[in-house]
């Protein structure tokens, strides 16, 4: 039996180029190898930027229990039991919006060029383009065990404290303080 | 909508303020068979429309906006736009480029070029929505910086992932040394030439664009192979390392090997630089290891001081914001973000700027300034205080000294007098940028021949520091021409050939510290020729040779040439400062003592003269060169203003 997985930003803050650089090179060619064209705006994967030096991928995260396909009233959106994950119809869809509110993670959006929604079919169970084409590797294909790693490690980021994040996350390895003592 | 078959929108957008009409014409052979897009364009559209009596300030000079061929693309760093005018600093053609997202955006809203001309009566910005296009009022966004203009629009047009470009109260001042700021304040910046300046003449003050529009590829599986090479490239070449873990900080360490820093207005090669040291900014103050868009060299920094008298400033810094500050004797990082945030803010030209300001500064010493001139304000080198106050002041001409500096290093020196011309560093009134020339002849010359004005990036001479002496024979056909200090034959050869090399990546928007940067000259060639002609064949469906590339770079730089010579520049114009021939390099270290020896400088330009096909005693030129290029009209325009030369 297949795991069910999912894209995830796994970013390591400790690491100078462990975030998201923001080159929305994932956005450009995820939109190439759905439509054979570049448009960020019809990527499945979308890089919300955060005003100066924060930038987050944000992209489907297939929900066990998904409310857009609860809101569909036209029965385009249907789950894929092999992949386990939703998938839409196009057939199906009339660009009705609903499933674009409901969506908690806003990820399901409407395509600018043909208006159905759109949203992350893993492709189809290749390796997503998405996360080959990442150049600071922060986005993985992660199964459920490896997810809750990963919000857990979130979480903790969250829950740090400043001054903790001033003194360790742009180096790393050692305080700074060491460091400059180090230099001279 | 019909699917995009290449990289072309297939349109441009012309405003014109002064009647408030927006019309759109087709973009297709005629512009890119002999230009392709972006810079090329650019300065076809330039010279075509703006002849020499259309002055920079007058409202019939163009302001050109051409995203590069490859912009809105994903290949490799294909992230650059070109802003083309004719220049107030320098008279001649102008242009900057950034890389962002706004050139892309435009494409995707479905235009390849938009050119401004006129004159708005009242403060204005543009909005552009896929084909829906308006000139709405901006006197509410009039006075405010780069960033609020760009938040502002945001909220506006409720939309926050609009992309813009707009001016800050530097370019509405009309000050000479503004900017365009991409996307707010610290995403990217047009900034030579004072772009920002006939912006805000124009009274426009931003363009809000919205495009969701394809960008089209012809040969997706070409491509993606050739985006594959580029990987693997910089997988190998030692160059691209450092540049991901430090930015284009890491500079230093090149300025540092050669002792070439240029501080305190270009008079001293060694430094106090340890507190500037790359490792420092990393570990410091980095809260961001970013990129542009496309890029997987990912060499934009974004720094942030936590403590001391500029506690919470953030500001994204380049490698010529340190070096700028060394000019003004500048020496810890924390002044260095913090001036950067206010250039950046005020919308300056960080470059033209800090050779102003430390044009001021040395006047001060000389005692050609005082302190009833400057407010009060004690302008020694290394001053902060006074350093961040006078650019502020310069942005906004707030007293007569920053008005009269706000013309830039040349008509200040003019107006000042008293002998400070010999000490305002510039070249054809552009202020000069990167390292000091001084012990690298062909450097010198570099920035004598470069068509904007006194620039590093408009040619990539550093090349001799990579090639061994069998690959300048071979190219070059001499051996010479590997040695940075001592060489002679070849480099004006070597010098024309890097200045195409760099220009293909501003036509096709590719970067120049990712494609056009190498630790060996045989990466640099797969890169910035083979690579690159690979990845425009890819996405425009053409079929164009590596030579045929090249020419295309060859012929935007005769054509900016041309418009240069049709404003009066000549040989005389193609010089450097005086201090650079006649004051060795105080300080010590490795170019301890140096000067640009007169007779080499000569040597190199007449050797790049004859690469050129221009006229050596004159620099003008010539039919044959022009014609050789398929520039016949162009030949034909300057023959009948008596500017062909011989």
């Amino acid at each position: 039996m297949t795991k069910k997985k999912r894209v995830v930003y796994s970013n390591r803050p400790w690491e100078a180029t462990g975030i998201c650089s923001g080159c929305r090179l994932c956005e450009l060619w995820c939109s190439l190898s759905k439509n054979g064209s570049f448009n960020p705006r019809r990527s499945r994967v979308r890089i919300v930027e955060l005003g100066t030096g924060i930038d987050v991928p944000v992209t489907c995260q297939q929900c066990q229990d998904p409310a857009c396909q609860a809101s569909c009233k036209f029965e385009a959106l249907s789950y894929h039991e092999k992949l386990k994950i939703v998938v839409v119809d196009e057939e199906k869809c009339t660009g009705c919006r609903a499933c674009v509110g409901a969506c908690p993670y806003g990820i399901i959006t409407m395509d600018p060029v043909t208006h159905k929604a759109i949203k992350c079919d893993l492709c189809n169970g290749e390796e997503p383009v998405c996360v080959s084409i990442c150049p600071s590797n922060v986005l993985a294909l992660v199964d459920d065990v490896e997810a809750g790693e990963v919000n857990r490690r979130r979480l903790a980021t969250l829950l740090a404290s400043d001054d903790q994040f001033q003194r360790y996350m742009p180096g790393g390895e050692e305080p700074i303080q060491k460091k400059l003592e180090k230099r001279g | 909508m019909a699917k995009k078959k290449n990289c072309y929108a297939g349109k441009i957008l012309r405003v014109d303020l002064t009647n408030g009409s927006i019309i759109t014409e087709e973009f297709g052979s005629r512009q890119t068979d002999l230009f392709v897009g972006g810079r090329g364009v650019a300065s076809k559209v330039l010279y075509d429309e703006v002849p020499p009596e259309i002055k920079p300030f007058d409202p019939e000079n163009r302001l050109i906006f051409s995203p590069g061929a490859l912009h809105g693309t994903g290949a490799p760093s294909a992230s650059r736009t070109t802003v083309s005018t004719r220049s107030p600093l320098t008279g001649m053609h102008g242009d900057g480029h950034a890389g962002a997202t706004w050139g892309g955006e435009l494409k995707r809203a479905g235009y390849d070029l938009l050119i401004i001309q006129g004159k708005a009566e009242k403060p204005v910005y543009l909005f552009i929505d896929d084909d829906r296009f308006e000139l709405r009022d901006a006197s509410r966004l009039w006075g405010s910086f780069t960033s609020r203009t760009h938040a502002e629009l945001c909220r506006e047009l409720k939309d926050h992932e609009l992309c813009t470009v707009s001016i800050g109260p530097a370019g509405e001042n009309m000050v000479r040394l503004a900017a365009v700021f991409h996307n707010g304040s610290d995403k990217g910046t047009s900034a030579r030439c004072g772009l920002g300046a006939v912006m805000g003449s124009k009274n426009l003050k931003a363009i809000a664009t919205r495009g969701t529009g394809d960008v089209g590829v012809a040969d997706i599986p070409a491509l993606k192979s050739a985006y594959q090479d580029y990987l693997d490239t910089i997988a190998v070449d030692p160059y691209c390392p450092p540049a991901t873990r430090y930015g284009t900080c890491r500079f230093m360490m090149h300025r540092v090997k050669f002792g070439i820093h240029g501080a305190e207005n270009w008079r001293y090669g060694e430094y106090d630089w340890h507190k500037l040291d790359p490792e420092v900014f990393r570990s410091d103050y980095q809260v961001k290891a970013g990129a542009c868009v496309a890029c997987p060299v990912r060499c934009r920094r974004d720094y942030r001081v936590t403590s001391g008298p500029f506690a919470g400033t953030t500001a994204k810094v380049e490698w010529e914001t340190i070096a700028r500050s060394m000019t003004c004797g500048i020496k810890d990082p924390e002044s260095v973000i913090a001036w950067s945030n206010i250039c950046n803010h005020y919308g300056l030209d960080i470059e033209g700027t800090g050779d102003t300001v430390a044009f001021a500064m040395e006047c001060f010493e000389k005692g050609i300034l005082t302190e009833k001139d400057t407010d009060g304000l004690d302008l020694r080198f290394g001053n902060v205080e006074a350093y961040l106050e006078l650019t502020r002041k310069i942005a906004l001409r707030e007293g007569d000294l920053a008005d009269v500096l706000a013309e830039g290093t040349k008509r200040a020196a003019e107006k000042i007098g008293q002998g400070s011309e010999k000490f305002a560093i510039h070249v054809k009134g552009g202020e000069m940028t990167a390292g000091d020339p001084r012990g690298m002849p062909v450097r010198a010359v570099s920035y004598a021949t470069s068509t904007r004005g006194g620039d590093h990036l408009r040619s990539n001479p550093y090349i001799e520091e990579i090639m061994t002496p069998e690959e300048a024979l071979e190219w070059w056909g001499s051996e010479e021409a590997a040695d940075i200090a001592k060489g002679l034959k070849g480099k004006g050869r070597m010098l024309k050939f890097s200045e195409d090399l760099v220009t293909l990546g501003d036509i096709l928007g590719l970067c120049k510290f990712a494609f056009y940067r190498s630790a060996t000259f045989p990466y640099l060639y797969k890169k910035g020729v083979h690579i690159a002609t690979r990845l425009y064949n890819a996405c425009s469906g053409r079929d164009l040779s590596e030579q045929e590339m090249l020419k295309v770079g060859e012929r935007t730089w005769n054509i900016e040439k041309a418009f240069n010579t049709r404003c009066g520049a000549t040989r005389a114009d193609d010089i450097i400062p005086e201090r650079f021939f006649k004051e060795p390099l105080m300080g010590g270290g490795p170019s301890g003592g140096a000067v640009v020896e007169r007779d080499k400088f000569d040597k190199i330009l007449d050797e790049y003269y004859e690469a050129r096909k221009f006229n050596p005693q004159t620099g003008l030129p010539t039919r044959a060169g022009l014609e050789g290029l398929g520039l016949d009209d162009i030949a034909d325009d300057l023959e009948k203003r008596g500017k062909l030369g011989a």
